[in-house]
């Protein structure tokens, strides 16, 4: 299973680079500089992605106290670390070119350098704070109470005046339907990336979960002999 | 039990809600940007003291200088009141005139923005770029020639 989503992963994104680079025309204000999108879109993604289901494992296990609840928290609150440091670096990336600057204090990244550094107490936690079910409650606490950030992170752009420009995707036109403002060429190429990234997270999740079986069956294994 | 974790909800809630709405007073009180008409409708509470202009570039008002390394332009809204700003540095590469800037500086006493630096901002409209098709023929035909040879 976990080698399945792994050899999906790889293919997609091999194929994914591929007809980005090769198939897909540039961007007419950024050129070339706007395929950045095609990572950086989806790593911010996979970020809400992973702390929803944190959040969602969190209140799980606070009400059913299961401890399969708390791993997926666990392991999920890793892989988010990981893709929202990738989206905030290669945001930088992006903005160098593009607006003149890595970093701006605006909303949208404050509120997301928030994020990162909320889930970063919530791995440090993890790692040093005595193992049971102590530090599971209250890691279970921050990553509900963490979670709140990205409701305010996609609100950020319309509530306050930002660099970042607003969201694309969820543009709507006059009557209300969603409208996306990228023409088809762009936005297939970026559907699919977060399709593949998707992919790339649940193959981690499998396999950072079977790194904790394993572990688990092997203390017990050492604690027989 | 049950009751421990109801208290326990509704505290959750309430400092949330309480973070949420400091949160949103700290940012709204602090805005990242003023708009040129907040500024000209008082501009001696803005002048000589560091701010940021956000707002678009007057068509046919940017004057570059190369050899002084000056770029000078006008910001606007609506195109009736402007505001003149001065930076002393590299135009950036995606500077277009009609286009979202957010400069930073110190409005000095004869109304001219002396910009520290000049970002510019992005819409969140993409369009693809005219001539990316054509070269992409143009490549291919390129290469069919170079193999056929």
């Amino acid at each position: 299973m976990i080698a399945i989503f792994g050899l999906a992963s790889l293919l997609g994104s091999v194929l994914l680079g591929l007809w980005v680079f090769l198939f897909t025309p540039n961007d007419a204000l950024m050129g070339v500089t706007q395929k950045i999108m095609y990572i950086h879109v989806p790593s911010i993604w996979i970020t809400y992605l992973a702390f929803f289901i944190v959040f969602f494992s969190s209140v799980g296990y606070l009400w059913k106290r299961t401890e399969g609840f708390d791993q997926v928290a666990k392991s999920s609150a890793e892989i988010g670390v990981l893709f929202c440091g990738l989206g905030l670096i290669t945001g930088a990336i992006w903005g160098r070119p593009t607006w003149g600057t890595y970093w701006v204090w605006d909303a949208r990244l404050t509120t997301t350098l928030l994020l990162f550094l909320i889930y970063v107490g919530y791995v440090l936690l993890r790692a040093f704070a005595t193992a049971g079910e102590r530090q599971a409650r209250l890691a279970a606490v921050i990553g509900i109470i963490g979670f709140l950030d990205i409701p305010l992170i996609h609100v950020s752009v319309q509530w306050w005046r930002t660099l970042h420009q607003p969201s694309t995707m969820f543009k709507v036109g006059a009557a209300g339907e969603p409208k996306p403002a990228m023409p088809p060429e762009l936005l297939w190429p970026l559907l699919v990336a977060v399709v593949v990234m998707t992919l790339i997270y649940v193959f981690f999740l499998l396999w950072r979960l079977q790194i904790d079986a394993d572990e688990v069956a092997l203390e017990e294994r050492l604690a027989q002999e | 039990m049950k009751r421990r974790y109801i208290q326990f909800a509704i505290g959750g809630a309430i400092i949330a809600a309480i973070l949420i709405g400091v949160l949103y007073q700290g940012v709204q009180s602090t805005v990242f940007f003023h708009t040129p008409h907040e500024i000209l409708a008082s501009p001696e509470q803005f002048r000589n003291r560091t701010i940021r202009i956000g707002a678009l570039v007057e068509r046919e008002s940017t004057a570059w200088d190369p050899a002084a390394v000056q770029l000078r332009f006008k910001v606007t809204e609506d195109s009736r009141t402007f505001i003149p700003v001065v930076f002393n540095g590299v135009k950036p590469d995606m500077y277009r005139e009609g286009q979202g800037v957010v400069v930073e500086g110190q409005l000095d006493d004869q109304g001219v923005f002396q910009a520290t630096q000049v970002l510019v901002k992005h819409s969140e409209e993409y369009s693809v770029e005219k001539s990316s098709y054509a070269d992409k023929e143009n490549m291919y035909k390129t290469l069919v020639n170079a193999t056929e040879r």
